[in-house]
């Protein structure tokens, strides 16, 4: 039987990059068809094929990692920098969104009356629903450290406690977020201020669903034992994940909600 | 009646024990699953958990093979003139 001489990762031959990559075409393709003769078939179809590549990938990653042994200190150092990566890709990703906010309000055009926010916009108290919004993110920055702290201390209940509270505070985020677009006085059709607000609010809403994903799949990786107090990468991933949707939220905050009103 | 007191009691302790399993506490597993995806069989590791990996497996490559042909064939469809009635 060989044995490596090496303390890296020879991955097994994995048929998921590749559903992912036909996924990715059923969804551009499938959204394409939507648009243009009213069918959902493909776009869903799509998405169904990156649900179950996602949930493959990702199992596949968790066996090599604990129950094979194969994240050697070097292995989870490439990990690490891979989040740190994608996490900069993400806020790339909102700073497009700030730039088409920023460009648009600091020199507001004459057919939006020259002011910011735009005339006819009602814009939303930012010290009522956003600022509880604000104060439940920090909290749940607060406990997803409490539970980091939990994990290295070998504390499993108290860990899964503050785990358990993160998420909670994540689901009321998007609970009392949906209300608000719900009884937003706005759509994203009214102008510029609408497209914006929604498409900076909204992307930023479906990176807390993500990330209270994330951190629920921490959760139960931490009811089954998982994770170790020396070793507990994908906990720390979701952590940081966590914390940027958090940081984007706080911008998104002092901009377009309180600046902009 | 005493059979009744009986069945209230029974009752009584299934609750307690209910609880003194504080909150269904998970087992660990983790190093039996260690010995399985260890086993030297040459299966691969999206395989290697068993028939359900094998079903789960099957099923995502027949969405994959009839999506890139559901595709193909709406992206020719649309590439003619549609008949418009």
């Amino acid at each position: 039987m060989a044995h490596q001489a090496h303390a890296y990762h020879m991955v097994d031959p994995s048929p998921w990059p590749l559903t992912g990559a036909v996924s990715a075409l059923l969804m551009t393709s499938g959204l394409a068809i939507w648009m243009h003769f009213h069918s959902t078939t493909l776009m869903s179809l799509g998405l169904v094929l990156l649900l179950l590549t996602m949930y493959q990938w990702w199992r596949d990653i968790i066996r090599e990692g604990t129950f094979q042994g194969h994240h050697t200190p070097p292995v989870q150092k490439g990990l690490r920098y891979g989040m740190i990566l994608f996490i900069t890709s993400e806020v790339f990703f909102f700073l497009g969104f700030f730039w088409a906010f920023y460009h648009s309000s600091l020199a507001p055009t004459p057919e939006l009356g020259g002011c910011w926010p735009p005339t006819g916009i009602t814009t939303l108290n930012p010290f009522e629903v956003p600022l509880l919004n604000t104060a439940v993110l920090l909290a749940s920055g607060v406990t997803v450290t409490w539970a980091h702290h939990s994990i290295m201390e070998g504390q499993r209940k108290q860990a899964l406690q503050s785990l358990a509270l993160t998420i909670l505070l994540g689901f009321y985020f998007t609970a009392l977020q949906a209300m608000e677009y719900y009884e937003a006085p706005f759509t994203i059709a009214d102008g510029v201020y609408g497209s914006t607000f929604f498409v900076a609010t909204g992307f930023h809403g479906l990176h807390v669903i993500i990330g209270s994903t994330f951190l629920t799949v921490c959760l139960l990786r931490q009811m089954l034992h998982h994770f170790t107090s020396e070793h507990h990468f994908g906990f720390e991933a979701a952590a940081w994940y966590w914390h940027f949707v958090d940081v984007v939220w706080l911008f998104l905050y002092i901009s377009i909600y309180w600046w902009g009103s | 009646m005493i059979r009744h007191k009986y069945k209230f009691q029974t009752l009584q302790m299934a609750r307690r024990s209910i609880c003194s399993s504080a909150r269904r506490q998970v087992e660990n597993k983790v190093s039996q699953k260690q010995k399985m995806f260890q086993e030297d069989n040459g299966m691969p590791i999206h395989l290697k958990g068993g028939s359900s990996d094998a079903l789960l497996y099957r099923a995502t490559m027949v969405l994959t093979v009839l999506g890139v042909g559901f595709t193909l064939y709406e992206l020719v469809k649309a590439s003619f003139p549609q008949k418009k009635d």
